[in-house]
């Protein structure tokens, strides 16, 4: 039954104007951060390391977030639009699975994301800010890590987008937990804001690793907010009335 | 199974507002049952609760022979198409990828498509985009989309709401087939009576949440006989006649017009308004079209 969501979930994207925000929006951090970084040249030695919080101070702070809030407003806009309520709602499938589904597509544009991210790291890199070499592979693990951390961010914007028909609305919300979400992690209550995961999953703006240590309770407090989320979906979805 | 569709003293509210109001539905095996009423009577609300789309405050439905419950309700999803408001659709993708998304979502093979789309004539149009299609195309999309996996009952939802003559004439001529083609019962809505009478054997009216009139269209159709209409040279003479025998009678001029009565009790009352020398000139019937009746039946709802 799973199997036949995603497989329907997957078919939606095809052809997407969606595909297109996966391949500009980051690009404007790579520029910002590159640009940050070249301005900073004399006082950031550590070279691709340097780059990557340079990078992150943009991507992770600003863009993460909205582009997972982007992707479940995108995905629930589908359904919101005319009456398709209706018709996913009474197909023969349970409605968390129609929800799961849709994670499993976000949690996969997440990971294509964070790859394309990478590749466009590795070009700043090499052709503007002249680095030696390729890229630690650590940071391509933190890259990958940020996905986990950002787990259940997408679960909280699949729900938000559920509810709120806005389309903007999930995406505001992201840009403004990723700001309080530093915030938090600055403070040392990274592990208690969902937000601030994503932040420490990819080593947001840090040459040393944040997670260093804590990563039981990293991964712990991934699964409990994604739980907490994914129940509260199952709640609205099975106990209230969905109006198309 | 004598009926596919049973609910018994159906019920939705939402705070103090009842939009549909102790509703019996019974929708006979077979059938293709007209669901009736103005905008807003609580049509697709009540169509929404027996997808269970929404849950009831009361009240209980029984599908396919089977009280419906959370626990058989997608057993009982795999065996209903629906069109519920209006197609839905992804514009972006082709008719046939719309299509293979519903069979996805209702695990039934691809093969099925080139069925529907035959059925509603868009097999020439299966790779071009939704967003391309007139209105007309949509509804006959939407229909393809329920009529996946062959179901036993049809629930359409105004289909053909939005359509020129000439589009509804096609979706009636579909809609018609479906018992043939797909052997499927069938409940479809309207908010126009003239729309549907044509293609449907049940008839169920609704209006404010309340179910006016349910049964054959021939029993409606009973309900278009109007009053009778004398004309006679002497009305003084006849209405007392009419009188005497307690009919109550509506006199202007040489009109007097009565109430329906059965055909022997007229030709007995005519009997005697001839023995009385009331000189009879003619009699006729008037007749109520039966979106009269409608109109009748949803007015003295509205006047109660």
């Amino acid at each position: 039954m799973l199997t036949r969501c995603l497989i329907a979930e997957n078919r939606k994207l095809h052809g997407s104007i969606i595909w297109l925000a996966f391949f500009i929006i980051p690009i404007f951090p790579a520029i910002m951060g590159t640009f940050n970084y070249m301005q900073n040249i004399d006082i950031l030695k550590n070279g691709w390391f340097d780059l990557w919080t340079q990078h992150t101070l943009f991507y992770a702070l600003f863009f993460f977030g909205p582009i997972m809030g982007l992707y479940a407003a995108y995905l629930w806009r589908l359904e919101h639009l005319g009456h398709n309520w209706n018709m996913i709602l009474s197909a023969p499938v349970r409605p968390i699975y129609l929800f799961f589904a849709k994670f499993v597509v976000v949690v996969k544009m997440a990971v294509l994301t964070q790859l394309w991210v990478f590749v466009l790291f590795c070009i700043c890199g090499r052709f503007f800010a002249q680095l030696p070499g390729f890229p630690p592979v650590q940071i391509l693990f933190w890259l990958l890590r940020g996905v986990i951390g950002g787990l259940a961010i997408i679960v909280l914007e699949l729900l938000l987008a559920m509810i709120i028909r806005s389309f903007a609305a999930p995406i505001l919300i992201a840009l403004f937990g990723g700001v309080v979400g530093m915030g938090m992690t600055s403070q040392g209550y990274g592990l208690l804001f969902p937000y601030s995961l994503m932040l420490m999953g990819m080593n947001s703006n840090r040459t040393e690793d944040i997670i260093s240590g804590q990563l039981p309770l990293f991964l712990l407090s991934v699964i409990l907010f994604s739980a907490i989320f994914l129940l509260l979906s199952n709640r609205f979805l099975t106990r209230h009335d969905i109006h198309t | 199974m004598d009926h596919v569709i049973e609910t018994n003293l159906l019920t939705k509210a939402y705070g103090s507002r009842t939009v549909v109001n102790k509703i019996s539905l019974a929708v006979p095996k077979g059938s293709i049952y007209g669901f009736i009423g103005p905008n807003g009577a609580g049509k697709s609300t009540t169509m929404k609760l027996l997808l269970g789309l929404i849950h009831p405050s009361a009240g209980s439905i029984r599908l396919l022979g089977e009280e419906m419950s959370q626990s058989n309700r997608l057993a009982l999803l795999r065996q209903i198409g629906s069109l519920i408001e209006s197609p839905s659709r992804y514009d972006h993708l082709t008719a046939q990828e719309n299509l293979q998304i519903v069979c996805d979502l209702k695990g039934v093979t691809y093969s099925d498509i080139d069925r529907v789309l035959e059925i509603v004539q868009l097999t020439k149009d299966r790779k071009r985009k939704v967003k391309e299609f007139s209105l007309g195309m949509h509804q006959r999309l939407g229909i393809a989309q329920a009529l996946l996996g062959s179901p036993k009952l049809l629930i359409l939802d105004e289909p053909t709401n939005g359509l020129d003559p000439a589009g509804i004439q096609e979706m009636r001529s579909l809609i018609r087939e479906m018992p043939r083609l797909c052997g499927a019962t069938v409940l479809i809505s309207s908010h126009l009576l003239s729309e549907l009478e044509q293609i449907v054997d049940q008839v169920g009216i609704i209006n404010h949440g309340k179910l006016l009139f349910q049964g054959d269209l021939s029993a409606l159709q009973r309900h278009s006989r109007g009053d009778y209409v004398l004309r006679v040279l002497h009305p003084n003479k006849a209405c007392e006649t009419l009188l005497s025998q307690g009919i109550t009678v509506r006199a202007k001029g040489q009109l007097l017009q009565i109430p329906p009565v059965r055909e022997e009790a007229l030709a007995a009352l005519v009997h005697e308004l001839a023995v009385q020398d009331a000189g009879i000139v003619g009699l006729t019937q008037q007749t109520k079209s039966l979106e009269d009746i409608f109109l009748s039946l949803t007015s003295q709802k509205e006047a109660g």
